[in-house]
């Protein structure tokens, strides 16, 4: 498992096939669930369907794509889900709170409530990044630790029950509203998804992330500050949580403690390693994370309108799942012999 | 798991150590649960009781079946997320292959040897699937035990329709709930008789021993001659064949196969290794620090509700408890080398 392949980021070589190696057979897969859909449903096109699975598909790239950068950087992040939950009960709260105190000040409530809900997440982020760096603690562990303790901080705020009071604005004007015929969450996770793939590409943080995953020992020797990076995938990933948070908490009108939890938690994972991101680090683009998000959620669609009993639809995502590591696995092994 | 935690965590060659600043070490988990015990006694006089701490020891067995279950797979550096999904789907299983059993109009004996069969026998199949997947196709344990997490839920929901499986004859609660010993619960014979079994196995068998050398450095292992990829197959067949054994009882516990029984149990038996003492980088725990780790957890959560803490502040407590635990276990390896 030690075994550190560095194998980070693009080559500059272009060529039609090296492009499909590298995108590998997830858009293909994509296009054909689209068009099989598509021929036998015409609901599946309808238009409120196709923003619907944009709005759910944004959510679900927005966590996953910082989940990848905590898995490239050869870590897990358990706690994504408890921190969606987290940030859309302190969201909802902080504006309900600062809405009695200073009545009619929205500008005011919105930002108080954001930034309190995406504080929150950073908190959770650190707390994450300071027991996996500086204290060394395996990061499944932490981010298990963490799980349950931010939860249980999110029910204990509201005992489980919805937070209500957040300005009508947010609701109407920003979590429903929709910009050039696109939800808002759209935009936010196609701004989200750029600045990644920059920051993966472009800033020394990104590459010093895929160094660190790909052979923590060299990182060291070539002078990367391995704690502090660290830390910052971690953050990363927390602060992406907890905007999604935030997203879904306009978008209902509630603060809910029930949000995200380990679905969510699951799903950004699966959407992570069936994006091709290598859990033994060092390995994974954004970009493909999202489209393998989008695949998921098209997928879950689907199942709903085929009417596949929804008590058998996690079984799909299951045999998906290990079926696209175990092809990926064994197409690294062929390549491997050659 | 991290080429970080990895390279931070391969030191952990614990055999070489100075018995004394070892011994201390290996003292402070014990030293804590005696410490928690007598503070939770000191605000309730009734955590003390005989019948508490007897309530104590039975909710600990299942809790350190699972842990033990989960540890085998730790020791070679693997995880079973679907271990609380396993539960449940053998649960189920279980229960309607006894309805299924005692509506055609069988024997008793025939309904609990059916009820047995398919339990062990979607438990062990669980862990074939598991097996094979990991140590054939080459899948990382996360991902392919979280698949068939989704795809042990999505059984168990199915073959239930979501609701509680009815029909479980008397028989089978009596036995290996109601049933005792010597005065002693059927659980924790259970849970102790498999423990001290699962102990020989590890430490005097060549297939025990086989997963200590897996887990401490597995090119070793191949190098060595071991087949590395029967073993860690059988692993995970002894895994799940154990979560099934746990999942009989517990469905016997509750006198009907429930679908959404495993809930928590992959995380907590996951949490209840690892604060004992077992190793995410492999090779180092066993029966011991599983069922310490169980203790643990259960003698906190059972003195939380006894001295009636919020159930939403015993799960932060339980969250920090984990991470701080861990913290302890890799302060004593440090110290002790």
């Amino acid at each position: 498992m030690s075994t550190a392949r560095v194998t980070a980021g693009p080559q500059s070589s272009i060529g039609l096939r090296s492009i499909a190696g590298r995108i590998g057979f997830l858009p293909a897969l994509l296009l054909l669930l689209v068009a099989a859909m598509s021929a036998t449903d015409p609901q599946f096109y309808g238009i409120i369907n196709i923003l619907n699975i944009l709005r759910n598909a944004s959510l679900l790239a927005i966590v996953a794509c910082g989940q990848a950068l905590v898995i490239v950087a050869g870590g897990f992040d358990l706690s994504v889900g408890a921190v969606v939950a987290l940030a859309s009960v302190v969201t909802a709260k902080t504006m309900a709170t600062t809405a009695t105190a200073f009545p009619g000040n929205t500008a005011l409530i919105i930002a108080s409530g954001v930034a309190a809900g995406l504080g929150c997440g950073m908190v959770v982020g650190l707390v994450n990044g300071f027991c996996v760096a500086k204290l060394k603690v395996s990061g499944f562990v932490v981010t298990l630790g963490t799980m349950s303790a931010t939860a249980g901080v999110g029910l204990m705020i509201t005992n489980g029950i919805p937070v209500y009071g957040m300005p009508d604005i947010f609701v109407k004007g920003f979590g429903r509203a929709q910009a050039f015929g696109l939800p808002t969450a759209v935009h936010v996770a196609l701004i989200v998804i750029l600045v990644m793939v920059f920051a993966q590409r472009r800033t020394l943080f990104g590459r010093y992330v895929y160094a660190i995953g790909g052979n923590v020992d060299a990182a060291v020797v070539s002078g990367v500050s391995i704690q502090r990076h660290i830390v910052g995938t971690y953050v990363v990933s927390s602060v992406l949580a907890a905007l999604a948070g935030i997203l879904l908490t306009a978008q209902v009108g509630s603060g809910q403690a029930s949000f995200g939890g380990d679905r969510m938690m699951l799903q950004s994972i699966a959407a992570a390693v069936i994006g091709g991101v290598s859990l033994r680090g060092g390995v994974g683009r954004v970009e493909i994370v999202a489209i393998s998000a989008l695949f998921l959620t098209i997928l879950g669609n689907a199942l709903n309108l085929l009417h596949v009993d929804s008590r058998l639809q996690p079984v799909f995502l299951g045999v998906i799942m290990v079926a696209a590591v175990a092809l990926d696995e064994l197409s690294r092994r062929r390549k491997a012999r050659v | 798991m991290s080429d970080l935690e990895l390279s931070v965590m391969a030191k952990d060659t614990d055999r070489a150590k100075p018995l004394s600043g070892r011994w201390v070490w290996n003292a402070v988990l014990p030293a804590a649960l005696v410490a928690l015990l007598l503070g939770f006694a000191a605000f309730d006089h009734g955590v003390l009781s005989p019948a508490n701490l007897l309530n104590i020891a039975q909710q600990t067995s299942y809790l350190a079946l699972f842990a033990m279950a989960q540890t085998v797979v730790i020791l070679t550096r693997g995880f079973d997320l679907a271990l609380g999904p396993t539960v449940s789907m053998v649960s189920v299983g279980t229960a309607l292959a006894m309805a299924g059993a005692t509506a055609t109009g069988h024997d008793t004996s025939v309904v609990l040897f059916a009820g047995l069969g398919a339990g062990f026998g979607l438990g062990i199949a669980c862990g074939l699937f598991n097996g094979v997947v990991i140590a054939l196709l080459g899948v990382n344990p996360f991902v392919a035990t979280l698949g068939s997490y989704n795809i042990a839920i999505g059984i168990a929901t199915t073959l239930s329709s979501g609701r509680p499986v009815q029909g479980v004859p008397k028989l089978f609660s009596q036995i290996f709930y109601g049933g005792s010993v010597f005065g002693v619960p059927a659980a924790i014979v259970i849970t102790v008789v498999i423990g001290i079994a699962l102990h020989l196995i590890l430490s005097c068998t060549v297939f025990g021993r086989s997963l200590y050398i897996i887990g401490t450095n597995p090119r070793a292992a191949a190098v060595a001659g071991l087949p590395v990829k029967r073993i860690l197959v059988a692993t995970y067949v002894l895994c799940s064949g154990l979560a099934a054994l746990g999942a009989i009882m517990m469905t016997a516990r509750t006198g009907s196969g429930e679908p959404n029984l495993g809930g928590a149990l992959s995380l907590q038996a996951i949490a209840g290794a690892v604060v004992g003492g077992t190793s995410l980088a492999g090779g180092r725990g066993g029966v011991g620090t599983a069922v310490l780790g169980a203790l643990f957890i259960t003698i906190l959560s059972n003195g939380m509700n006894l001295t009636r803490i919020d159930g939403y502040v015993q799960m932060v407590v339980l969250g920090a408890i984990v991470i701080v635990g861990v913290l302890l276990d890799r302060l004593r390896l440090e110290r002790g080398q």
